[in-house]
């Protein structure tokens, strides 16, 4: 279980969350849900571990994740709007960065096989800079292909499919429906309501916002 | 075939593979700082104008000056590019310290200034009329020196990031900082001149350098993991 306990974010002046309190299922799917603007970005990123919490913690199997980022860190793939992906590398090299940024080596084979898994193997040695938004965001998410073999437990995921056509959407819902059947935990923010068919655990931002002003 | 390889060596030399190849690639980048360069020692010898002394006792303080101020704008985008692609994001999901991957950022730019900076010195040299038994120590100098820039550098590019103005905040941040090596880079090539003895202005440039090259990775982490949390 992955508990958000007491969680208070400030941005300078501003207060993002104060005493946020939710628990996402894990193994599950959890849909962060909110207006622009309501902090599901800020929220993903502080589970990711990117945004310092100002009061309250972060749990998991018990252990608050600040204190374990290392152990933390290992088990998550992030995938959000920027992407991460450099405009002078290909499809091909961006993912060999990534991987050994991660620590992890891969052969050209496992490479290419990721590829596949979202229909990229054709784009391979196309630069990040002659690639649509769509594109990129398929390089992207090839990432998450690698779960599977270096035993990634999350995916934090920001809009995932922003800019995907319905052909990679179906192919991303595979992944996603695959990742679940291994115990795997999905944390992602979506304005669309109709992506997934899967049992959701829902955290609305807006909800916990109105009901702790109460 | 693959494996779970989270070796500091293994991650340093792979980040130095991707940036050389982002580099070379972005070959108007490294153009620019040689042409940058060239165009400030041709500024200087113009302004000096026909004095073939003035232009010898001055000489080596164009030529580091020329590195300094030309090392400067390509600066900003080496952590900027980055930063803006969500790269940082990334690199914060990995359980390899940022330290060690700054450090092999820092070294990756220092090489990537230095292999052109060493194709264009002759010409640099013959420009200014910098004597031959001189050059062997420019060079050496040079070569520790801009180790030394480029780290004070990517501190400085750490700071400016997601800055509205960095690239004007960048010199006023960056020159104070490299004065020391200024000082002690000419301090040596002035002694060969002189026919003096340079070692002492050597170990102090050398000093300088490995206490940037310590301390600077852990600094442009700091300021990284605070521009991340942003």
């Amino acid at each position: 279980m992955l508990q958000l306990d007491s969680v208070s974010i400030n941005r300078g002046n501003s207060v993002i969350f104060s005493n946020l309190k939710a628990t996402l299922n894990t193994p599950g799917l959890n849909l962060i849900r909110g207006k622009n603007g309501s902090g599901k970005t800020t929220l993903l990123r502080t589970i990711a571990g990117f945004i310092p919490i100002e009061s309250g913690k972060v749990i998991y199997n018990r252990k608050d994740i600040t204190f374990r980022k290392n152990e933390w860190v290992k088990k998550i793939i992030y995938v959000d709007s920027h992407n991460g992906l450099s405009e002078d590398l290909t499809v091909f090299e961006n993912l060999e960065a990534w991987l050994n940024m991660k620590g992890w080596s891969s052969s050209k084979q496992k490479v290419t096989e990721a590829l596949k898994s979202l229909d990229m193997d054709k784009y391979s040695n196309i630069y990040i800079s002659k690639c649509s938004e769509g594109l990129k965001k398929r390089a992207a998410l090839v990432r998450l292909y690698f779960s599977y073999i270096f035993e990634v437990k999350f995916w934090l995921l920001d809009e995932p499919s922003n800019g995907l056509d319905q052909a990679s959407i179906l192919l991303f819902k595979k992944m996603i429906t695959n990742f679940l059947q291994q115990n795997g935990t999905i944390i992602l923010t979506t304005h669309d309501k109709n992506l997934f068919n899967e049992k959701h655990n829902v955290i609305n931002l807006d909800l916990l916002k109105e009901l702790r002003a109460k | 075939m693959t494996s779970s390889n989270s070796s500091w060596s293994f991650v340093f030399v792979t980040h130095l593979k991707r940036d050389f190849l982002i580099n070379f690639r972005s070959l108007i980048d490294l153009v620019s700082i040689i042409s940058f360069m060239f165009l400030i020692i041709i500024l200087f010898i113009l302004g000096v104008g026909p004095f073939k002394e003035k232009l010898e006792i001055i000489g080596n303080a164009i030529i580091w000056v020329g590195l300094i101020l030309s090392i400067i704008p390509s600066l900003e985008k080496t952590l900027q590019k980055d930063f803006e692609n969500g790269w940082f994001d990334q690199l914060a999901t990995s359980s390899i310290p940022l330290e060690i991957v700054l450090l092999s950022r820092s070294i990756s730019y220092w090489l990537i200034v230095m292999i052109p900076f060493l194709f264009a010195a002759p010409l640099f040299i013959i420009l200014l009329n910098i004597e031959l038994k001189a050059v062997p120590w420019l060079l050496l100098t040079m070569t520790i020196g801009s180790l030394a820039i480029s780290l004070i550098g990517l501190n400085g590019a750490s700071l400016i990031l997601g800055a509205k103005r960095g690239n004007i905040l960048l010199p006023i941040l960056i020159i104070p900082l490299v004065i020391p090596i200024l000082i002690f880079g000419v301090g040596v090539n002035e002694a060969i001149k002189m026919e003096a003895d340079p070692i002492s202005n050597l170990l102090l440039l050398v000093a300088f350098t490995l206490i940037y090259l310590v301390i600077s990775p852990f600094i442009s982490a700091l300021l990284i993991r605070i521009a991340i949390a942003r």
